[in-house]
């Protein structure tokens, strides 16, 4: 059961960065990080560590998505070929 | 060879991979933001997932908790500060990103470098800001 | 071409690790280097008795490795002074761009609803950094949390209005109150007991001893929550502002 449900989450992780690298659209990049930080909080609190995972989930949520919004908005949106 | 026991290190080291590929290859600088991102929590999942213990429990003393079966909490007070200060960087790389499109107006490395002798554009550029 | 040498690259980079993972002790085991020594045992079971906090986590970060969280709010005081080196703080006074007034285009709903919820929300903040040595949480987390409150109401309402909740000569001399605290509580170590943060207060009883450690680093706690929270929203509003000058505001 513990196992499992580290395997889950650390396939996700995988998938999410795959997909945060691979997207053309800087916006939605950004957006799947921030699913990528929420699923590192979750996987934070089963390594048995509360304190980090509650720094991870305000942080990578609520400050570096944010500031990386605020970037893009200032520049331009799409990814140059 | 442990390979399938120690999973969760092999996670790390592909996380680590990911990013590294990104700032190497992506040539938009906030996509090598976000890949120097996934290295740093990459680097700090394995740091963490050493000091695991099978069946710990949170280094916290509530209720007659015992310390012996506890997780080490020397890396996770390390982390922490890495956490801080990864945080930093990422604000103040996002601050030059923006102060680099009003000078130059792309964000491409490729034509970045191969501007850099000519002049920077005046399209956005005033008297120099407050 | 660039594409390929950097692949092969990666790929011998990412055989060299896993050969390495793959000689490393088991994961998880009691008898790993790095759980059986004794700096982990004797951090685990005098942590409540020396530092007086029931996590151990925050009794290692203020007390037993405070010059680390020392370097740590130093670091991110110069990001901010970097930061604002380049881009600039918003005007004093009254905000002169019209553009700076203007709000995302958002429903009643949105509104209402945020306007509801950021008072809940700083509350918490409070809760979570006064509760740092008693459960999970702490100073960064709470600042980080307050923070995360201000964009949301930035981003809703527009950073005229934001300005006027927090403005210029509240956030002046509250950035660097993390350093500053860090220095005097340790200046009041040297004073009072020993070396440079102990927690001591000068000539006191003795048996007052773990009360002076205990509010002590409730009082460190509390100057990195307010440090890291301004520092956050100024590194924000930095960031956010139009540098035209196109109105002039009455």
């Amino acid at each position: 059961m513990g196992t499992a449900l580290n395997l889950i989450f650390i396939v996700l992780m995988v998938a999410t960065a795959l997909l945060a690298v691979f997207a053309r659209d800087l916006l939605a990049a950004v957006i799947i990080f921030s699913v990528y930080s929420l699923i590192m909080a979750l996987m934070w609190q089963r390594l048995q560590a509360p304190d980090l995972a509650l720094t991870e989930a305000a942080v990578g949520a609520g400050v570096t998505t944010v500031l990386f919004v605020v970037a893009i908005f200032k520049t331009r949106r799409r990814e140059e070929e | 060879m442990r390979l399938l026991h120690n999973y969760q290190y092999v996670a790390a080291m592909l996380l680590f991979c990911i990013g590294l590929y990104t700032i190497i290859v992506r040539r938009n600088i906030i996509k090598k933001l976000i890949g120097l991102n996934i290295m740093e929590t990459a680097v700090f999942f394995f740091y963490i997932s050493l000091g695991y213990l099978d069946g710990g429990i949170a280094p916290i003393r509530v209720g007659g908790a015992d310390p012996s079966r506890m997780v080490n909490p020397i890396p996770q007070a390390l982390i922490l500060t890495g956490i801080v200060v990864a945080v930093s960087v990422t604000a103040l790389a996002l601050a030059l990103v923006i102060l680099l499109y009003r000078q130059y107006g792309t964000l491409d490395v490729d034509r970045l470098f191969r501007d850099e002798e000519k002049e920077p554009e005046s399209g956005t550029e005033r008297g120099g800001t407050a | 071409m660039k594409s390929v040498v950097s692949l092969l690259f990666i790929a011998a980079l990412l055989g060299l690790l896993l050969y390495v993972v793959a000689y490393m002790p088991p994961m998880g085991d009691p008898e790993n280097p790095t759980n059986s020594s004794d700096v982990t045992t004797r951090y685990l079971e005098k942590a409540e008795e020396e530092t007086h906090t029931v996590n151990a986590i925050t009794g290692i970060i203020l007390n037993y490795r405070g010059y680390d969280t020392m370097g740590e709010v130093s670091v991110i005081f110069c990001a901010l002074a970097a930061v604002l080196a380049v881009l600039g703080r918003e005007k004093r006074g009254k905000i002169y761009a019209y553009a700076d007034r203007s709000r995302v285009p958002s429903s009643v709903i949105v509104r209402t609803m945020v306007a509801f919820l950021v008072p809940f929300i700083i509350l918490f903040s409070i809760y979570t950094i006064l509760h740092g040595e008693l459960s999970p949480g702490g100073g960064f987390q709470g600042g980080a949390i307050i923070g995360a409150s201000m964009i949301i109401f930035t981003t809703i309402f527009g950073l005229y209005e934001s300005s006027e909740r927090i403005p210029q000569k509240l956030r002046f001399p509250l950035e660097g109150s993390a350093f500053i605290t860090f220095f005097v509580v340790g200046v009041l170590g040297l004073v009072g007991g020993g070396n440079f943060l102990t927690y001591a207060w000068p000539n006191i009883a003795t048996d007052l001893q773990p009360a002076v450690v205990l509010w002590l680093t409730i009082l460190v706690e509390i100057g990195i929550g307010v440090g890291g929270a301004m520092v956050l929203i100024s590194i924000l509003f930095s960031m956010i502002r139009e540098e035209e000058e196109i109105a002039v505001a009455p």
